[in-house]
């Protein structure tokens, strides 16, 4: 349309400027050119297009924004409708034709889009009165199919903001069955019509989801999960879905779907936000069938599980990944339908059916895709394909910059996974198989395809990181909380979130953290006000940063970060202006966690398997290995004269702390001789170790599972002695073993901060 | 309709008439905002004037509210007035006369305090050379045309709503009239809804 447009521009501006300057006038386009197409009008030739393919959704009280049934409706949106009908924008739908002809397809034929362009071209005039179409009749209010058997209810609406990116969240709907059901039909109905976009359906075990539901404070959970391809076991079952514009269906005569007794409902909602707040409290219709399904019902995704097992690796700013899968038939199937799932990064997914005989069949080929409008595809009549035929799939991705659809900016690695920003990807079919003897033909092969997937998942580190991620969301959020030396909340600083090692500012008025973002999984390092709680991201890469500490005179923090996969220790300053500086590249390759910044300032601390190392800042900056016999542990912090090493080592076959001189390895290569070390602890002794400013006390952790804030009095001259500990107080849950290596105490010794996990339900 | 207009500029060379960026606008007479005051909105009595054209049932335009409100309140206090233009056509389907429809829009999205023109005639579109919705345009002390385009980047294309803004335009421009220095980027393609003559709906 608009090339179109400057084409015709062109031609007019070479009859004058008169021509032109009329061009700009909208109401100023009647006259018809010669050669134009016999005259279409509004009423004979625009309205019928509309209300056969548009006005289902463009009429009052539907999903799209405005009704186009009047004449005045429509012309004063011609131009727009000429647009994104040119572009196929509208009316939407993904599957290019020439590839399966599918139930409901919402396509104009190229006809139909020329008569609106040459409609807008003349002017839209409107035609005779008495020629214009009957709107269709369209159902009342209520439900479409009937009175459905069984009707869930989200059980608090949910508020979605005025903007922002699109939102998902799913919401767990408990059925209370006491029976098995065999359902028929699944009616959605949204509430707020105008920013609901697609809706997902499954059944999931009762409970599965109960720790995520609600953990963040709001009504069920974030993230795009397929219900949970993984880790359910094989219980969760799809039940369909919904898109704007579709019509509620009843499946085939002779399919039902399986609804396990007591199983939750899960609703994945996408919401488009529009401009100002609304709430969203869906209704979902259930009809039931007594009949069992009568015919042998398998679905099979190329490749398997949404490509768990795909190795799914999309560098930033790749343009063209491809995966691909096959699969051949161990016997005869009929296809009935057909779906296609990925993420924002996908651009297109197609399949192909290649018979015994050599030739081919078109199956579904989405050669735009777009994430926000997932139909699915049922065949106007299904297809046969005999034994021995290969389906292959061909999946493509664009993880550039370019592609506008890019959750990242700027692009970022790309792996399979649940989130935004994660990728996945499948084309899956619906089909019967015809021949009761190949069911369990069809059972191998299937499972055989799911359990490879799961292999090579697990092989490739796709599905453990998948599990801790899952483990970290169900752990819920965290509150950062201050107590005192009696174990009493002072404060709480900043708002729920996901944290890790705060540790104290040498003033003791900020905190150094690392914060997930719970949206993105970035990993940054954060501080915060301990008195104001305003906090500020000092790191903003797209690698994760761990382990802050803070300088001596509290103007810069050191921390690590993982670039590829090599650990790394950078420096920025506190307030967050200015860049980084690499200060060491640990180039063994093993993960490393810094521990400590000397009273001095010459010196960092760090500790990598067991063995611990100093990082002199001045010079050449050759890092000095203590150890490792003398030094074998972690967790290492220097006392307030750097002459003395606190840390923690099981070489005795439990974790306790130990000090000895370090002053001498420090300045020169002498060691010190072995018989140097002292235990501190005389229980056991995990980390938290802290030196008060003063030198005069010593802090640790006690081992779990009841950890415990313990202390010793110490003096430093002129030789290291420790009294027994005491206890100060029991810590309130359990923190992870990076927490127990930062530096958790205030330099006074007052202070202590912990990241708490808040109750994974709170109260509603 | 942008188009027609950028091509009859660069074919005909008629810049004058196309109303080019930095040229002096025409010294309009007040427009009558919805409160029944008199505005000038081409004639700043701070450091800016934004023109916010907008639409009450252009879905992008409405998607926007939040960030017209966002730029109206960040730079309010540097001396920028905001001024929604509405750029609606009254049919008889309508159901209610515009002020009627533009006050409740008001409401709805919870706008406070800003300035509100029905522009029935397309007169204040016309002469800030606004053609969709939505669409901003910047004039500056001096009266001149500084921005006119998108507010940003969010909207790849109708139907491609990015998942992050990575250019906004509209603060940007905002940005450099304000620190006296050239907009970055003078002109750039808005993505909406056209603005129609609203003759078109009365034939």
């Amino acid at each position: 349309m608009r090339t179109r447009l400057l084409l015709t521009l062109a031609t007019a501006t070479l009859l004058g400027s008169a021509a032109v300057m009329s061009q700009q006038q909208p109401g100023a386009r009647g006259s018809q050119r010669p050669g134009s197409p016999a005259r279409v009008t509004f009423t004979e030739t625009i309205a019928p297009i509309l209300y056969a393919n548009c006005v289902t959704c463009h009429r009052p009280g539907e999903a799209a924004p405005f009704p186009l049934i009047s004449y005045e409706d429509v012309v004063k949106r011609a131009d727009l409708i000429g647009d994104v009908t040119q572009s196929r924008y509208m009316p939407p739908w993904h599957a290019a034709p020439g590839f399966g002809e599918f139930v409901g397809e919402r396509r104009l034929t190229d006809a139909q889009i020329a008569s609106i362009a040459a409609w807008v071209a003349a002017g839209m005039p409107r035609g005779d009165a008495s020629k214009m179409p009957k709107l269709p009749a369209f159902p009342a209010d209520g439900w479409r199919l009937g009175q459905p058997d069984l009707i869930l209810e989200m059980p608090v609406a949910f508020d979605l903001p005025a903007s922002g990116p699109d939102v998902f969240r799913n919401f767990v709907i408990p059925t209370k069955l006491a029976e098995d059901k065999w359902v028929r039909a699944v009616e959605y109905r949204p509430s707020a019509r105008k920013v609901v976009h697609h809706a997902i359906f499954a059944a999931v075990p009762a409970g599965q989801f109960a720790k995520r539901d609600g953990a963040d404070g709001r009504p069920g959970f974030g993230g795009m999960s397929s219900a949970g391809v993984v880790n359910s076991g094989g219980d969760s079952r799809g039940l369909g879905g919904w898109a704007v514009g579709a019509q509620p269906m009843a499946l085939p005569n002779g399919v039902a779907l399986r609804l396990p007794k007591n199983a939750d409902f899960l609703l994945q909602l996408h919401f488009h936000l529009s401009g100002k707040p609304e709430s969203e409290k869906s209704q979902i219709g259930i009809f039931f069938t007594d009949t069992p399904p009568q015919k042998n019902l398998f679905t099979v995704e190329l490749p398997a599980l949404f490509g768990v097992g795909a190795g799914i690796d999309i560098a930033p700013g790749q343009k063209g990944y491809t995966i691909k899968d096959s699969f051949t038939l161990p016997g005869d199937i009929s296809i009935f339908s057909a779906m296609a799932h990925a993420h924002y990064l996908a651009k297109e997914m197609k399949a192909i059916a290649t018979l015994p005989d050599g030739s081919t069949k078109p199956l579904i080929w989405i050669s735009d895709w777009d994430f926000n409008w997932q139909d699915s595809y049922v065949y106007k009549k299904p297809i046969a394909l005999p034994k021995g035929t290969r389906i292959d799939s061909t999946l493509v991705y664009d993880n550039s910059a370019d592609n506008p659809r890019n959750p990242i900016s700027p692009p970022r690695r790309a792996l399979w996974g649940e989130e935004s920003f994660d990728e996945m990807g499948t084309v899956g079919f619906g089909f019967e198989v015809l021949n009761d003897a190949d069911v369990p033909l069809f059972q191998q092969a299937l499972g055989a395809r799911n359990k490879g997937a799961i292999q090579a998942g697990g092989k490739d580190g796709t599905i453990g990181r998948f599990i801790t991620r899952q483990q970290r969301q169900n752990r819920g959020l965290q509150q950062l909380t201050v107590y005192d030396r009696q174990g009493t909340v002072v404060s709480r600083v900043g708002e729920p979130g996901s944290y890790a090692q705060a540790t104290f500012s040498p003033d003791g008025a900020r905190l150094a953290v690392i914060k997930r973002d719970l949206d993105t999984d970035a990993q940054d390092v954060w501080t915060f006000d301990v008195s104001t709680g305003k906090g500020k991201a000092i790191t903003s890469d797209a690698e994760p940063d761990t382990a802050p500490v803070w300088s001596p005179d509290g103007r810069s923090i050191a921390y690590v970060s993982i670039r590829s996969n090599t650990h790394g220790i950078y420096r920025r300053l506190a307030d967050g202006s200015g860049g980084e500086e690499r200060l060491y590249e640990h180039s063994s390759g093993a993960p490393i966690i810094l521990t400590d910044w000397s009273a001095d300032g010459r010196y960092l601390c760090f500790w990598s398997g067991d063995a611990m190392f100093v990082l002199p800042l001045a010079g050449d900056r050759k890092v000095i290995a203590l150890g490792p016999q003398e030094f074998f542990g972690r967790g290492g912090r220097l006392s307030p004269d750097s002459r003395l090493l606190a840390f923690n080592s099981n070489d005795s076959g439990r974790f306790q702390i130990y000090v000895r001189p370090v002053a001498a390895t420090l300045d020169s290569s002498a060691t010190p001789s072995a018989s140097a070390r002292s235990q501190v602890s005389t229980d056991g002794g995990i980390g938290g170790i802290v030196w008060r400013k003063d030198g005069q006390e010593l802090f640790y952790l006690s081992q779990p599972p009841a950890q415990t804030m313990m202390v010793v009095k110490v003096t430093t001259s002129p030789a290291f002695q420790s009294s027994p500990p005491e206890r100060l107080f029991e810590i309130p849950g359990p923190i992870g073993a990076p927490a127990q290596l930062s530096n958790i105490i205030s330099p006074d010794g007052q202070r202590f901060v912990f990241a708490v996990s808040l109750p994974a339900k709170p109260p509603r | 309709m942008r188009f027609r207009r950028a091509a009859a500029c660069s074919v005909l060379g008629v810049i004058l008439a196309c109303l080019g960026l930095g040229a002096q606008t025409a010294r309009l007479t007040p427009v009558r905002a919805l409160d029944g005051r008199d505005v000038r909105p081409f004639e700043p009595s701070g450091a800016a004037n934004v023109l916010f054209f907008v639409a009450t049932d252009c879905p992008i335009s409405n998607s926007y509210v939040p960030e017209i409100q966002r730029v109206c309140r960040d730079y309010g206090a540097r001396g920028v007035s905001c001024i929604l233009i509405y750029e609606d056509v009254d049919t008889p389907s309508s159901g209610s006369r515009l002020d009627d429809l533009v006050t409740t829009h008001l409401r709805d999205y919870r706008y406070e305090n800003i300035t509100a023109i029905v522009d029935r005639t397309r007169r204040v579109a016309k002469e800030a050379g606004a053609t969709i919705t939505p669409q901003a345009v910047v004039i500056d002390r001096a009266k001149d045309v500084r921005y006119r385009g998108r507010i940003d980047n969010f909207y790849a294309a109708l139907g491609k709503p990015r998942q992050q803004v990575t250019e906004r335009d509209l603060r940007n421009a905002l940005d450099a009239v304000l620190a006296g220095t050239p907009v970055p980027k003078r002109d750039t393609q808005a993505l909406g809804c056209y603005i129609v003559d609203p003759s078109v709906v009365r034939k």
